[in-house]
């Protein structure tokens, strides 16, 4: 292509515009001050957050990672510091504690994890299409009220309903056992009695687990309450008409519309159960994780690791190690059903 | 396809009346309009035919069988929603074939018919899109395409174009005349356009506060209005409808009308019309001009005029009454001119009141 192809058009006289008039508009003086304002207003307006933030988020942050390559018991003072370079990550390697801890930690996540889902999305399925509103609202808070009742006291009362010898968990086994039509599906209970709950490694984690799930299903049930309630009628109202019964709709029409919320709340299930702490903590009387450490989850053995045996740099070690975990696990998720959950139904 | 027969279908929402006494018949491969206001209680008839509501009292009567109980499934009825209704997280070929999946058809021949249907509607190009990459038209097209793709015994289409543009809307309601014209399925549609009532139906049943108002073809309609609101429903601009009384001079019989003027009354006016009276008169049928012999001439001052292009819109004031006249000469005429406006005593209306 030549040049001229690519020089623009000479502007004719029809298109090119006639002068202006001269306006004589008055201006005020530019003030520099006020310049100087203006500039630093936005920083001047979200500098309580930043100061905020670099206090207590970016610093510890970067002092963890510091700290991750130090040997450092508190007590002795900043000074009492000493650079072990990666040690604390190799020592953390051939933890077995740690191993033992990652382990609870992942079967807790599944095991108390999946059912919260399982049980939430129908429960709130016939919550929003089967229940009036008003009636709605009132079980809805009520499902709720678990996740706003303190994790100590949610804890407390459950270790008193697994106490072995006078829990009411027990006592509804051995009366259960005793019923005439249901009877023979407990008839092995008073043959295991008492059943130690929380001092039997291999009843430990279903007790926290059960424990977790009564704790948060009701939170997943608000989440997935929204996202049905986002469903329009009219759609509905198609799938009705295209000759689906109410199990259809759901699974053919609700269930897939609400991709981004079950997207949100499995998220937020993975992050929050892989940091699992006050549950373990108080079910095991805050031990060592309880029998055989059956209820040692990572973040519980990071306590022990920082706060009971001092030892801070070991312990920074197996935070970023968590942190890590945390992160592949997000991104496995991300990566399977990010896609289709994060673009909704746009 | 099948006749529709609606017997004596009321239907309350709590004390709220909304349909009362409905009766109408179908022919097999007719198509209906259902037009009235707002809130008139069309989109509730149509969901009472469809089986998503279920009538107060009555009967809705499919071929030679009362579907009262039975599900929109097990009536074979297909419908094109308002808002279309179509499946965000399905693609155009699984939101047209979706209702055959239900129904168990194998693929390959769902495959086939989702293709078929999709030629049909020249939305062939598209089958692997979601219908949030479509435009208005085109996620119509879709909501059409799912209907058709049934091969329904009844057709039910919920003010399908109102979301639409003009120009789209145009377009859209040749296609469906054009469907409608190749398939032959007795179709039910529900408009507050009466403009599309009057280009689609064979007949158009005018609902108003629940209650049917006239049924008829869209010209006995437009020729033959049963009452007011018909009248003024029908016809764009609307009729002029004035308030007056007959009254008696000697031999002839005049219409007063409220603010004095009185007009000569017609032979044609009807027996039943005496005492007070609505008078209806179309703006098309006013004609801009000398006072014709043998017609009923009205003369007034221009209040204003509203240019459509192809016709102006002449709002003219006499007496205490404003009226509306179509000039399809398009003249330049003075605010405050006088003019005189011309209508054959044959068209003009009378309503007893």
């Amino acid at each position: 292509m030549s040049d001229q192809a690519l020089s623009p058009a000479p502007r004719s006289a029809e298109t090119s515009h006639p002068p202006l008039p001269e306006t004589h508009f008055i201006r005020p003086p530019k003030k520099r001050g006020r310049r100087l304002f203006n500039s630093l207003q936005p920083w001047l307006f979200i500098s309580p957050f930043i100061i905020i933030f670099c206090l207590f988020t970016l610093f510890p942050l970067t002092f963890s990672v510091y700290l991750s390559f130090q040997e450092w018991n508190p007590v002795t003072g900043l000074s009492g510091m000493n650079y072990v370079g990666v040690q604390n990550y190799v020592e953390a390697y051939d933890d077995p504690w740690l191993w033992k801890s990652l382990y609870n930690t992942f079967w807790l996540a599944i095991v108390s994890g999946v059912p919260q889902h399982l049980i939430a999305v129908p429960v709130a399925y016939l919550l929003v299409y089967a229940v009036r509103s008003s009636l709605r609202h009132v079980l809805t808070a009520t499902m709720f009220i678990p996740f706003i009742t303190s994790t100590v006291a949610v804890a407390l009362i459950f270790y008193s309903i697994y106490s072995a010898n006078t829990g009411i968990l027990n006592q509804m086994l051995l009366g259960a056992s005793k019923l005439p039509l249901i009877g023979a599906l407990f008839a092995w209970v008073p043959d295991v009695m008492p059943i130690k709950w929380l001092t039997k490694s291999d009843l430990i984690k279903p007790a926290i687990a059960a424990v977790v799930i009564w704790k948060y299903t009701g939170f997943n049930i608000v989440i997935y309450s929204a996202g049905f309630v986002t469903v329009p009628q009219d759609v509905y109202d198609a799938a009705k008409v295209d000759g689906c019964n109410r199990l259809q709709q759901f699974w053919h029409v609700a269930l897939p519309m609400i991709r981004p919320f079950i997207f949100f709340a499995m998220t937020l299930t993975i992050i929050g159960n892989l940091q699992l702490f006050e549950e373990p903590f108080i079910l095991t009387s805050g031990d060592t994780g309880g029998v055989g450490q059956a209820g040692l989850t990572t973040s519980y053995y990071l306590y022990l690791v920082g706060w009971e045996w001092l030892e801070m740099g070991a312990a920074a070690a197996i935070s970023w190690i968590l942190f890590l975990i945390i992160a592949i696990a997000t991104s496995i998720h991300f990566y399977f059903n990010g896609r289709k959950g994060m673009e909704g139904n746009r | 396809m099948s006749s529709l027969d609606l017997l004596g279908i009321s239907k309350s929402f709590g004390a709220t009346e909304v349909l009362k006494n409905i009766d109408i018949h179908v022919s097999e491969g007719e198509f209906i309009a259902l037009v009235g206001p707002s809130g008139c209680g069309k989109s509730t008839l149509l969901r009472l035919i469809s089986g998503l509501d279920e009538p107060t009292s009555g009967d809705v009567v499919l071929g030679q069988h009362v579907v009262n109980d039975l599900t929109p499934r097990e009536r074979n009825v297909a419908m094109v929603f308002q808002s279309y209704a179509l499946y965000p997280h399905m693609n155009v070929a699984e939101n047209i074939g979706f209702n055959l999946r239900i129904s168990g058809v194998p693929k390959a021949e769902i495959n086939q018919r989702v293709a078929d249907t999709a030629a049909i509607l020249d939305l062939t190009e598209l089958l692997t899109r979601k219908p949030s990459q479509l435009s208005g038209g085109q996620r119509q097209r879709v909501a059409m395409g799912r209907a058709l793709v049934r091969n329904p015994s009844l057709f039910l289409f919920d003010e399908p174009l109102s979301n639409l543009d003009a120009k789209l809307r145009v377009q859209m309601r040749e296609e469906i005349k054009r469907l409608h014209a190749k398939v032959r399925t007795t179709s039910i549609y529900v408009t507050h356009d009466q403009i599309e009532a009057m280009t689609l139906a064979d007949r158009i049943v005018i609902l108003n506060e629940g209650i049917i108002q006239q049924v008829g073809t869209p010209k006995e309609l437009y020729t033959k209005p049963a009452n007011p609101f018909v009248a003024g429903f029908i016809g764009s601009p609307s009729m002029n409808l004035l308030e007056g009384k007959l009254t008696q001079s000697g031999d002839t019989i005049q219409i007063e009308l409220d603010g004095g003027v009185t007009l000569p009354c017609p032979q044609t006016a009807p027996q039943s019309a005496s005492g007070r009276v609505i008078i209806g008169m179309r703006p098309e049928h006013l004609h801009l001009g000398e006072a014709a012999a043998g017609a009923i001439n009205i003369t007034g001052r221009l209040d204003h005029v509203e240019p459509t292009g192809a016709q102006n819109h002449l709002k003219v004031k006499f007496g205490k009454n404003t009226i509306t006249a179509t000039d399809n000469t398009l003249q330049d005429l003075a605010s405050n001119a006088e003019v005189t406006l011309s209508l054959p005593t044959d068209k003009l209306h009378i309503f007893a009141n």
